[in-house]
This record gives C-alpha cells, structure tokens and sequence, in this order.
C-alpha cells in the first residue's frame, strides 16, 4: 500500500518560490492500477516521482508499506528502490546499448531475488527479433516496448509509469496500453500511470486522481469501458473533431 | 660546404639518429601527458559535471575549486606555465630542465585540464532521461558513471580525447627551452638556429603525418561504437 500524506513540494522559478505539490493525501492499494490526470505542469512527474524517492517532499510523508520511505538509510532505500521500476515518455534507453543489453541493465546494478529469463520478456513485448538492435532502429512503439521490458525483467511490485504513451500515436498508444494491462494480468504489480491522456486512463486504471495546480482536486472510480471498441480509432476521432465536434 | 648541397636522403641518413632520439623523446612526454589525462582528467572532468548546479552529487564548493584550478592552468601562457612550474618539478623530480621525464610534468598538467574541459562537455551531452533513468534503477554513483554516463557518452570522450592529443603534440614542441627535446626542438634547432630548412621540414612532415594519423584513428573509432 502506498500512502501520501499531506505532502507538499516548491520549487524556484524566476518569480520566487512557487508550490508545485500542495499538501497531497491519497492512498493507492496493492495490486491496483491508479491514475494520476492533469494538465501540463500540475505536478504529476513530481508527485509520482515521490514514490520511488527521485524526488523529496518539502512536507508530508510517502508511506509504503507502513515505511516511510524517506526516512530509509541508504541500503534500505536502495532495497526498496529496486522494487519500483519506472517508463518514462521519451522511454529513456540507452542509445548505445542493444535492446536486450538496455533489458539486461538493471540487473547489471543489483542482484535480484526473481528476474524474468531474457526469452520470456522478449517474447512477453514481441521484440525477440529485435534482441540484437540498437534503439535507433527501433519506432517509438517498440523503444517503449524495451522500457517495459527493461522494468518487467526484475518483477517490480510497483511500477510507475510517465506518461508513458504521450510520445506515441494512437494506434501505438493502444498497443502499449494493451501490453501493460497484459502486464497486470501477468505480474499483478501496482501500476500508477501520469498521463494526461483521459483515454489512456480510463482503459487501463480503475482509480484516478485529478492534479490541479498542484493540488488533488477529486479520486474518482473509472467505469470500465462498456465495450472493447470504446477505445476511439484515430478515424473516429478525427470524424468526431472534425466533422460533428464542436462548432 | 652549404649543407643544401649533400642530396637529402643523405642528409636524413645523417641526422635519422637524432630524429629518432628526438622522437623518442616526444614519444615520452606525449605518453605520461595521455596517461595523465586519463587516469587525471577524467575523473576531473567527470567531478566538474556531476558536482554542479542541479546535477547528483551538487556540492558548489567543490565545484568552484575544481572550476578555478582548470581554469587557471588554462589561461597560464603555456611557455610561462613551463617556467613557472620549474621550482616544483625540481622539488618533485630533483631536476627541472635537460630530460624528456622532467619535460613531462606540464604537459600532464595541461593534459589534465584540456581533457578534464572535454570530458564535462561531453557529459553535459548526454540527455536528462539517462541520469533519471539510472536514478530510478537505484544505481550507486559509480554505477551510474560507468553504466550510464560514459556509456552513452563514449564517442565523444574519445573524439575530445583526439583533440586535446592534437593540442598536446603542438605544446609539447614548446619544451625544448627546458631541455626536453622532442621532435619539435629537433626541428626548431635545426630549421630556425642552423638554417638547415630541410631537416626542418622532414620533421615538420612528420609532425602532420602523426596528427592526421591520431585524428584518423580517433574519429574512426567513435565512428565505430556511435551508435545513437
Ligand atoms: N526540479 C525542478 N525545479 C524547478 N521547478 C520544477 C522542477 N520540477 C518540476 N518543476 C515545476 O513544478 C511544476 C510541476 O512539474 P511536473 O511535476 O513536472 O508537472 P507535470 O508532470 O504535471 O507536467 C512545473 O511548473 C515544473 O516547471
Ligand atoms: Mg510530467
């Protein structure tokens, strides 16, 4: 269980000290798939950057499991951190690494108690014929693919996930949303997912929480999509917004 | 007899001796300015990027230390830094000036600082994500360095690594006034005191062949493991 209690964070812009988190409490339970949704610069990377200590609170506590994480010594924090992986929307691979050396990399950092073989998380993101390229030849699609894999291999209890499909086109976007559901049927790890893509959110989370200016306006319950197709085509979109969207 | 008289292959059968002596000597002060670039410059350089502004281990006292100290040997007039640091190679090496070794402590120093410049410039390269990246992973600092930072890196610190060697060998044409030969003195001494231009120039070729060969085989090399 991950617990946010009343936490805050300000940064320095050029007009002085602005709040960027404003005193945030919100609770994601084990195993569940949460959304955090708001616009560009609400505070979402922040707020999910908490979860794995990339980032500090000014105020208030991360709790996970009954620890506050911020509090951990170094080796504790470390064995904590290396439960929680993370994709990031520009996916973050290294450029000069194959696809199954960036897979391989965080394995390279820790000993892990249970990893995925190498095959089975090649096969589990469709990229065993890839193995061998380096991430210039891959699409967008596929690099982030690599990330997932490269987050799945160590079996995270948690992972977090930055807006993790706003680099990619709508067909795309639904694949990659198709292969970290798949994820979560597999694994059943928590996932919080920032996005402002309500689309996204709303195929893949069953709770979301709404970002405003640094501030959590509303935790609202997802319906689930009443039928597979609910996920717009780009065709469908485009007739919505362009033919009979608003006027 | 006006030594432009003899034919030139005999006159460079004549002084191939000392060529090679000369050579030599270039051999060794170019040799302990790399190793000291590498084994010095580069964790320096590496110390200048991650202790700055914003960056892991961001520590703005030791950043300025380091930033002033490179800056310093930098804007030093190289022939005033040989001289200037004349007492302490003798204090450190028990004689300043008439061998290649005792030649060698200012190139390493300059070594240090040029490469230490081009190794902050290369990390500063390399994209935010691959810090965050390694950050996320819970990677160590050390990790992070040589897992992360001149992996992705490696291409530019060897294209930086190229250039500084080329700005080596053009300061270490400088070290004859301390006794400490090289190819350079050997063609200053000859072309410029004796008149004798052709000896000159046959090391001056020399001089360019080498710099084309090391400029080659550096960008070869990056070339080769860029594979962004
Ligand atoms: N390290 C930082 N230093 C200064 N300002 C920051 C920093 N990180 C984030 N911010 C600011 O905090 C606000 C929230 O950022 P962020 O969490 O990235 O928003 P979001 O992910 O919702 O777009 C933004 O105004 C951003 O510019
Ligand atoms: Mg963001």
């Amino acid at each position: 269980m991950i617990t946010l209690d009343q936490v805050s964070k300000s940064f320095q812009n050029n007009s002085g000290e602005f709040k960027a988190i404003d005193a945030v409490t919100f609770t994601i339970q084990d195993h569940e798939r949460f959304g955090i949704i708001g616009e560009s610069g609400a505070g979402k990377s922040t707020l999910l950057r908490f979860i794995n200590a990339l980032e500090t609170p000014d105020e208030g506590a991360v709790m996970v499991d009954g620890k506050n994480i911020h509090q951990l010594n170094k080796s504790a924090l470390r064995l904590y951190q290396k439960q929680v992986a993370m994709i990031f929307q520009e996916f973050n691979l290294l450029n000069n690494k194959t696809v199954e050396e960036n897979i391989r990399l965080p394995l390279e950092l820790h000993a892990y108690p249970e990893t995925i073989p190498m095959e089975t998380v090649l096969d589990f993101v469709g990229l065993r014929d890839k193995r061998g390229q380096y991430p210039k030849d891959l699409s967008g699609g596929q690099k982030q693919r690599v990330g997932i894999a490269r987050a799945l291999i160590t079996r995270p209890k948690i992972l977090l996930c930055d807006e993790p499909t706003s680099a990619l086109d709508l067909g795309t976007t639904k694949e990659i949303v198709d292969v970290l559901k798949k994820a979560h049927d597999t694994f059943g790890m928590t996932i919080v997912l920032v996005t402002h893509e309500l689309e996204v959110i709303k195929e893949l989370c069953t709770r979301a929480a709404i970002l405003e200016n640094g501030m959590l306006t509303d935790v609202i319950k997802i319906e689930p999509p009443k039928n597979k197709k609910s996920y717009s085509s780009y065709r469908k979109r485009a007739l919505e917004v362009l033919s009979h969207g608003s006027d | 007899m006006d030594p432009t008289d003899q034919l030139l292959s005999e006159r460079i059968q004549e002084y191939a001796p000392r060529l090679m002596e000369s050579l030599a000597e270039s051999g060794i002060m170019m040799g302990f300015a790399i190793v000291a670039a590498i084994v010095f410059g580069l964790p320096l350089g590496t110390l200048l990027f991650l202790t700055a502004s914003g960056k892991p281990m961001e520590n703005s006292w030791l950043y300025q230390m380091a930033n002033i100290f490179v800056n310093i040997v930098r804007s030093f007039p190289f022939l005033l830094l040989v001289i200037a640091m004349q007492p302490a190679i003798r204090l450190l090496y028990g004689r300043a000036t008439g061998d290649p070794i005792a030649a060698s402590f200012p190139m390493m120093l300059i070594a240090i600082v040029l490469y230490a410049r081009f190794v902050e410039q290369s990390l500063l390269d390399v994209p935010r994500g691959v810090i965050e990246t390694a950050q996320s992973m819970g990677a160590t600092l050390p990790q992070l360095v040589w897992k992360f930072l001149y992996v992705e890196a490696r291409s530019s610190l060897i294209i930086g690594f190229t250039t500084a060697f080329v700005s080596l060998i053009s300061y270490s044409t400088i070290m004859g006034v301390v006794g400490g030969g090289g190819i350079g003195d050997f063609a200053i001494r000859y072309g410029y005191q004796r008149y004798e231009t052709d000896v000159m120039y046959v090391a001056i070729i020399f001089i360019i062949i080498f710099v084309e060969l090391i400029q080659k085989l550096g960008l070869n090399l990056a070339r080769k493991i860029d594979k962004r």
